[in-house]
């Protein structure tokens, strides 16, 4: 898993991913999110890499306050 | 019969009554055996025990398997069956979908033909969600399935398989299949294993060397040795429908994720003998197993699939649910473990009663060695090592399976929704829809038995006996001419000072040697001395597919076991011998 920078266009990406779910009801963003992932977990194919994200993302700290 | 349907584990709260009693419709009549009192019966209870090498306990796929197995080899066994039948007494089905691997099997025991006659072969699955085709795949297109003789699958009534089973088994001999007779009480010790049995004409007492449990999923032989499992309980319920039809719809295996007639639950829709199609619904998870099993109801829910116009008779209707249920060893002392008393699992991929045949094809032969001297009693252990890895994937695979199907909830719904609307979009995400992930023969990677380059089932490839092609066989003519010892295959030109050598290997050790040759090779086959003629036979494999099989393609030579698992292959060089010696040694559990 990479954790330093891969971005061609970080602030694009982020955009466009906020814009995509603008107007969506919390169940339509739900299935948007989860096709996503789909779709970028393809892109990464590497059985490792993905169990070494989905074992990341689980593991992020709680936001506080 | 103690139940051995991995299809029906029965699952608290719901009490399910054993489904194959809720019979309606015309159903089978079943063959039914006669009750002849052993020897044992006569005795007076002061004289000794009568103590048999091998008893079988239970006459359900993986049992009979076994017996015919022993059979076979020429092994005498005792087969205790509770039953006087073969299937479940009432019930017209439980398995219906026979891998190729199992095929294989029953063509080395000589009931393939039978089945093939009786059976539908398919390839062709098509998986549905909504009104949508998803995907399809043809399994004769995949990996190695193409090499063997046999196709990739059979369906057919278990039942039926299991009298094929019954009645080669009597054919064959040296197997003693005792029926009426319930095994009631059980102890082992350093000396040997006790059976108390119950027949119609009262009770007696046996000893064994090997116990095999082949009852089921309700076995007693658990709390009696104590045997530790991991089980998982399901929540699904299942309604199975057999039934004919006045349209008949496509051979293929039909799978619907979420089926528009069928409140967006999955169905599947499978044919087998005598035109008969079996359709499984999957229930609400509350449904109550008696309403859903009505006639009414059944007519029903077909009706909603089929159509008004449809004239549908009814043969055979069973509500079901399962668990998953994996023993920690499948040998416990004297007992052996095969079939759903190793591990149970949901009926998705063929998981079940395939893996029960691959168990007592796999026992079947180290038995035979041990029981004749030619190999320590430490090879029965790698049956555990071997099978319980088998045991552990298909419950793994199964249990994925079962999870995808389940109806699920909040995010499980949301990724299954999401893989689902891909799939039909991108062929990307078809691998993510699990409907069942068709069994294959398992591979072994910790067996102590087998090499880096072994422990893979080898098809059963077809050969020729002459370089014409008019004379044709199979691999399993050569294992079958082996008589439970190992197949050496050794590929291309074997030269003079090398037959000798290779003669005092088959001399001390159990081993046939093969010479294979492909046509287009001008090497002659070997020319061997007289004494050596029954030593090394030759065969031509025309198009290469023995060694395609053996995954030899660069190798000189490869050692299959007698249920066609590879134990591993080796090059030619000075060293050939020494590392053919060692790896003979170890496929006889004498190096463990």
């Amino acid at each position: 898993m990479k954790t330093t920078p891969q971005w061609t266009d970080a602030d694009g990406f982020y955009e466009q991913l906020l814009d995509a779910h603008h107007g969506l009801s919390p169940e339509e963003s739900q299935a948007l999110n989860a096709r996503l992932i789909l779709l970028l977990a393809n892109q990464i194919g590497d059985a490792k890499v993905l169990s070494e994200c989905v074992a990341a993302a689980a593991e992020s700290p709680r936001a506080t306050g | 019969m103690t139940n051995k349907n991995d299809k029906n584990a029965s699952l608290a709260p719901t009490v399910f009554t054993n489904g194959y009693e809720f019979t309606q419709g015309t159903g089978y009549k079943l063959p039914e055996f006669e009750f002849v009192p052993p020897p044992e019966l006569a005795q007076h209870s002061n004289d000794a025990l009568v103590r048999h090498p091998i008893v079988i306990v239970g006459g359900g796929l993986a049992g009979l398997t076994l017996a015919c197995c022993m059979a076979r080899l020429g092994v005498k066994a005792v087969l205790l069956d509770e039953d006087n039948t073969v299937g479940v007494k009432g019930a017209s089905s439980r398995g219906i979908c026979y891998t190729q691997k199992s095929l294989e099997i029953f063509h080395k025991l000589g009931i393939y033909e039978a089945i093939a006659a009786k059976g539908t072969q398919w390839s062709v699955g098509r998986t549905f969600a909504g009104d949508d085709e998803v995907y399809s795949f043809d399994l004769s297109q995949q990996g190695l399935n193409n090499l063997s003789a046999q196709p990739s699958f059979i369906n057919i009534q278990q039942f039926y398989v299991e009298a094929f089973l019954a009645f080669r088994a009597l054919e064959l001999g040296h197997v003693d299949l005792r029926w009426l007779s319930r095994v009631t009480a059980f102890a082992q010790n350093d000396d040997c294993a006790t059976l108390t049995v119950e027949t119609p004409q009262g009770a007696y007492q046996i000893e064994a060397d090997h116990v095999i449990d082949a009852t089921g999923t309700h076995t007693p032989f658990h709390a009696w040795v104590g045997a530790t499992m991991q089980t998982k309980k399901g929540d699904d319920r299942w309604c199975i429908a057999d039934v004919r039809f006045t349209e008949r719809p496509p051979t293929e295996r039909h799978t619907w994720i979420e089926a528009p007639f069928n409140e967006n639950r999955a169905v599947w829709q499978h044919k087998m003998a005598d035109e008969v199609w079996r359709l499984d619904y999957q229930m609400a998870p509350n449904a109550d197993p008696a309403y859903v099993s009505r006639e009414d109801v059944v007519r029903e829910r077909l009706q909603r699939q089929f159509g008004e116009g449809v004239e549908i008779e009814i043969v055979w209707v069973g509500p079901y649910a399962y668990r998953s249920i994996c023993l920690d060893r499948l040998r416990v002392g004297r007992v052996f473990f095969m079939g759903d008393t190793a591990k149970v699992v949901s009926p998705f991929g063929a998981r079940g009663g395939n893996t029960g045949v691959s168990d007592a094809d796999n026992l079947s032969w180290k038995l035979a060695a041990v029981l004749r001297g030619q190999a320590p009693s430490a090879l029965l252990e790698s049956y555990n090592e071997e099978r319980l890895q088998a045991a552990q994937e298909n419950v793994l695979v199964t249990n994925r399976t079962a999870r995808f199907l389940r109806g699920p909830e909040g995010m499980e719904r949301t990724f299954r929704s999401a893989a689902i609307s891909l799939a039909k979009q991108f062929p990307f995400a078809r691998p993510l829809i699990n409907t069942g992930r068709m069994a294959v023969a398992n591979t072994y990677t910790r067996s102590g038995v087998c090499a880096a380059s072994g422990g893979f089932s080898v098809p059963n490839v077809p050969i020729w006996w002459d370089a014409t092609g008019r004379h044709k066989g199979t691999l399993n003519d050569l294992l079958r001419w082996c008589e439970g010892r190992l197949l050496l295959l050794v590929f291309g030109r074997i030269p003079a000072m090398d037959l000798p050598r290779l003669q005092a290997i088959s001399m001390r050790y159990p081993v046939r040697v093969v010479q294979v040759v492909a046509t287009t090779e001008s090497a002659p086959p070997a020319k061997s001395a007289p004494s050596a003629s029954i030593v090394v036979e030759h065969v031509y494999d025309p198009q290469g597919h023995l060694r395609l099989a053996t995954q030899t393609q660069t190798g000189r030579w490869a050692l299959v076991r007698p249920d066609a698992y590879q134990v591993g292959a080796g090059r030619g060089g000075p060293q050939w011998r020494g590392q053919l010696v060692s790896m003979v040694e170890m496929a006889m559990g004498s190096q463990t």
